[in-house]
């Protein structure tokens, strides 16, 4: 026995405290250089920090796999508060609104899929791009309008509309599923069968989850507090119990949401503000995406990230300009939506972590397609998100 | 303000007006949502009877009927405007609900809506214009000319205590019990131009008074006055402000009933003629009527008794019945004796499920449930 045996031994071993707290500084400084050198939001920083750590090497793959629980648990928190605001009584008061988000989904598939065809994408590729392309990124849009206390129709529409192509960009991966399974000669059954277990499985998960709410938010009465934790310990198992059955942590949550919300008859469950806990998993959220981007992809995504941008632009715009106006909201309301609905965050490629591990091939190529894309629009999606809430006037008033 | 808008507009007699602030809540939590002018817009749209107006904070929205002679009639139209109302909130997931107060709102959070004379109010009074998002309800009266108006105006004085009593829909405020009926009235009080309108009694001693103001440079128009009962010369009427918002139209027209049949009996029999110690009193009696609603206590100026508000209301509903029945009021006010009889109160109601649901969210919602015309059910 030695002397010195109670020294740690070199190289040290990760600590995943150690680990969130650096990178939680490591946003927050990013966040705050960002916003008074530059004047732009907060969450640009946090990538921006996240890609400068991981170009300097000191943040790599391993370090990104030891940090993702807190990216984990701040998804389980923001979708469950995106589902939450889902208001499924409002879809059917104003069809149109429905109408809006299947139509600018359906539209933003359509455009990204057959530019990327025209320009030699295969189509299984060209089918799964488009189909991550439909979806907003629900953690730029939920924090900025939560940073700028943005509140009305412009918000709230487009958070509705985000939750839908979030939804419907999930489903029809999901389903795509099968045709990489085909691609890959993967049994008909697998082709099948895991589709049908994610789509299920993830559904049955929320749905056992927002019963549980439900029923002890009622035991535990009406106290803001007591609510609080509840939520928090059931978003954070949820998305454990998803992780462990290889369900999907998005549809799961989210449902879980919307569930909580729209099966609560008898208004048991209070409205609880998670987001300033959730701030903390935010910023190392952000800071771990920016970490998986890399500045490399941009080059070799080049022309292709660009048509996929302007492709997918193009379809949401066209769909919710032709909509929107018949849910009498007012003029100028329907650009604005349009600019709310630009973001898409890397974190969108998690929709096929699963597939992706199976296929490691499939996942690479896919990647040099979608992942310049993502880069650049992690990075102007919260200005573009922070413009429009600005412009339609929704934002906080600014400290005089 | 040109002094041809000062000019008393004669209007036929005892004709009712009723302008409700409303409040515009999310479906979330119940807080105060800011939607009011895409609210306003959506109902431009449509064909609808009265008027929608902005207000002070983004947050409220006014409701103007047009003129009517009796309960039926503006009830009816007090429904269509409301049924048009929550049509087009619906499309926007928005709710509306009456009520002197939000429950739970932060007053820092209100946004003042923008347009030019709400800025200079907000300008000028600083954090009172958004502490002023609350919701009340006016009743105009028709007046055959200024002279009436005025004399109406200091009979009604008296009768003060009795629109808040039966009006009192503000209990909560900012989260709080406050202990109040009416804690409304309370904000109104820390404006500089609010409390009553001057003892004189013609039209012309009032002219003089108001050019002597306007002299000063400390008003531009009535509308600077905040006062409890203020003459309105462009209309023709006397405007009544004390009452809260009710909690429904239904209860909006009862009182507007109750005002205009009141009027009517003062202008016809004249029982008294105007006294100082009314506006001596008025303080004590309308604080009164502020802090215990129907189980407050009144100082008669005329007779130095002093009476039980609900025993005094009682009274004065006797007094008034002949006048109410003449334009149909009759049915109207006895609904509302009964009311005061039995104890019934908005304020009353708000506690009352406070108690059952320990939630001022659901408060607010339940509140929103009862204006829209869905079953109340917790």
């Amino acid at each position: 026995m030695s002397a010195l045996n109670y020294l740690p031994s070199f190289p040290l071993p990760p600590n995943p405290l150690a680990l969130f707290g650096l990178l939680l500084l490591a946003g927050l400084i990013g966040g705050e250089l960002v916003k008074r050198v530059l004047h732009l939001p907060r969450i640009t920083g946090y990538v921006l920090m996240g890609m400068l750590l991981s170009g300097l090497g000191l943040l790599n793959g391993k370090l990104i796999d030891e940090a993702w629980i807190f990216v984990d648990i701040a998804l389980g928190l923001v979708l469950f508060e995106l589902g939450r605001r889902l208001d499924l009584r409002w879809l059917r008061r104003d069809p149109w609104l429905l109408a809006t988000g299947i139509f600018e989904s359906a539209l933003s598939f359509g455009f990204i899929y057959f530019a990327l065809i025209y320009f030699d994408v295969q189509p299984l590729y060209a089918a799964v791009a488009a189909a991550i392309g439909i979806s907003t990124s629900p953690m730029v849009v939920m924090l900025v309008a939560h940073e700028q206390g943005a509140e009305g129709q412009v918000t709230e529409r487009a958070l509705h509309l985000v939750a839908m192509n979030s939804v419907i960009a999930f489903v029809l991966v999901t389903m795509l599923l099968s045709w990489i399974h085909h691609e890959y000669h993967a049994s008909w059954i697998t082709a099948v069968l895991h589709p049908a277990y994610l789509l299920v499985g993830s559904l049955i998960l929320g749905y056992a989850a927002s019963m549980l709410t439900l029923l002890l938010s009622r035991w535990l009465g009406k106290s803001a507090e007591r609510h609080f934790v509840l939520l928090l310990a059931l978003i954070v198992v949820t998305v454990g119990v998803a992780r462990m059955l290889e369900l999907s942590v998005l549809l799961a949550l989210l449902s879980f949401g919307v569930m909580a919300r729209n099966l609560d008859a008898r208004h048991d469950l209070m409205s609880v503000d998670i987001s300033r806990v959730g701030q903390m998993f935010f910023v190392v959220l952000f800071v771990v995406s920016g970490a998986k981007l890399q500045l490399a992809e941009l080059v070799t995504g080049g022309t292709l990230a660009l048509i996929f941008i302007v492709a997918r632009f193009v379809g949401k715009s066209i769909g919710v300009l032709s909509l929107t106006h018949f849910s009498g909201v007012r003029a100028g309301s329907a650009g604005m939506l349009c600019i709310a609905l630009t973001p898409m965050s890397v974190l969108a490629l998690t929709m096929v972590q699963g597939t992706a591990s199976l296929y490691p091939d499939f996942a690479a190529r896919l990647a040099t397609i979608v992942l310049s894309a993502a880069l650049i629009l992690e990075l102007i999606g919260p200005l573009a998100v922070q413009f429009a809430l600005k412009q339609a006037g929704e934002a906080r008033e600014e400290q005089q | 303000m040109s002094d041809n808008e000062m000019v008393f507009k004669p209007s036929p007699g005892f004709t009712i007006g009723v302008e409700l602030e409303l409040q515009i809540l999310n479906p979330r939590d119940y807080n105060l949502a800011r939607d009011a002018a895409d609210l306003i817009g959506l109902l431009e749209k449509h064909r609808h009877p009265g008027e929608i107006k902005p207000e002070i904070t983004e947050s409220m929205v006014e409701i103007n009927s047009s003129i009517h002679r009796n309960h039926d009639s503006v009830l009816g139209e007090l429904r269509l405007v409301r049924d048009a109302m929550v049509r087009a909130a619906e499309r926007l997931n928005l709710r509306i609900a009456g009520g002197g107060s939000h429950p739970f709102h932060k007053w820092s959070e209100r946004r003042i809506y923008p347009t030019e004379r709400f800025k200079r109010i907000s300008n000028l009074y600083g954090y009172l214009a958004k502490q002023f998002t609350v919701f009340g309800q006016h009743v105009h009266i028709g007046c055959q000319n200024g002279d009436d108006a005025l004399y109406l105006i200091h009979m009604l004085s008296r009768y003060v205590p009795h629109f808040i009593a039966l009006s009192a829909s503000s209990p909560f405020q900012q989260g709080q019990d406050t202990c109040y009926q009416s804690s409304r009235l309370n904000t109104v009080n820390a404006f500089p131009l609010s409390g009553q309108a001057p003892f004189v009694h013609s039209w012309d001693g009032f002219l003089e008074y108001f050019s002597k103001m306007r002299g000063f440079g400390i008003v531009e128009s009535m509308k600077d006055f905040y006062w409890d009962i203020r003459p309105k010369p462009e209309y023709g009427t006397v405007e009544i402000r004390v009452f809260d918002t009710p909690l429904t139209v239904e209860r909006a027209a009862l009182l507007a009933a109750y005002a205009q049949s009141l009027a009517r009996y003062l202008l016809t029999e004249r029982p008294h003629v105007p006294s100082r110690d009314v506006y001596a009193l008025y303080n004590y009696n309308r604080f009164q009527a502020c802090r215990y609603g129907l189980e407050g206590r009144l100082v008669d100026a005329y007779t130095q008794r002093h009476i039980g508000l609900r025993e005094d209301m009682l009274e004065t509903l006797r007094l008034v019945e002949r006048h109410a029945a003449e334009p149909g009021n009759g049915a109207a006010l006895a609904q509302l004796a009964a009311d005061v009889a039995a104890g019934v109160s908005d304020a009353g109601w708000l506690r009352e499920t406070y108690q059952r649901c320990h939630s001022l969210n659901d408060v607010a919602r339940l509140q929103s449930d009862l204006w829209m015309g869905h079953a109340a059910t917790a």
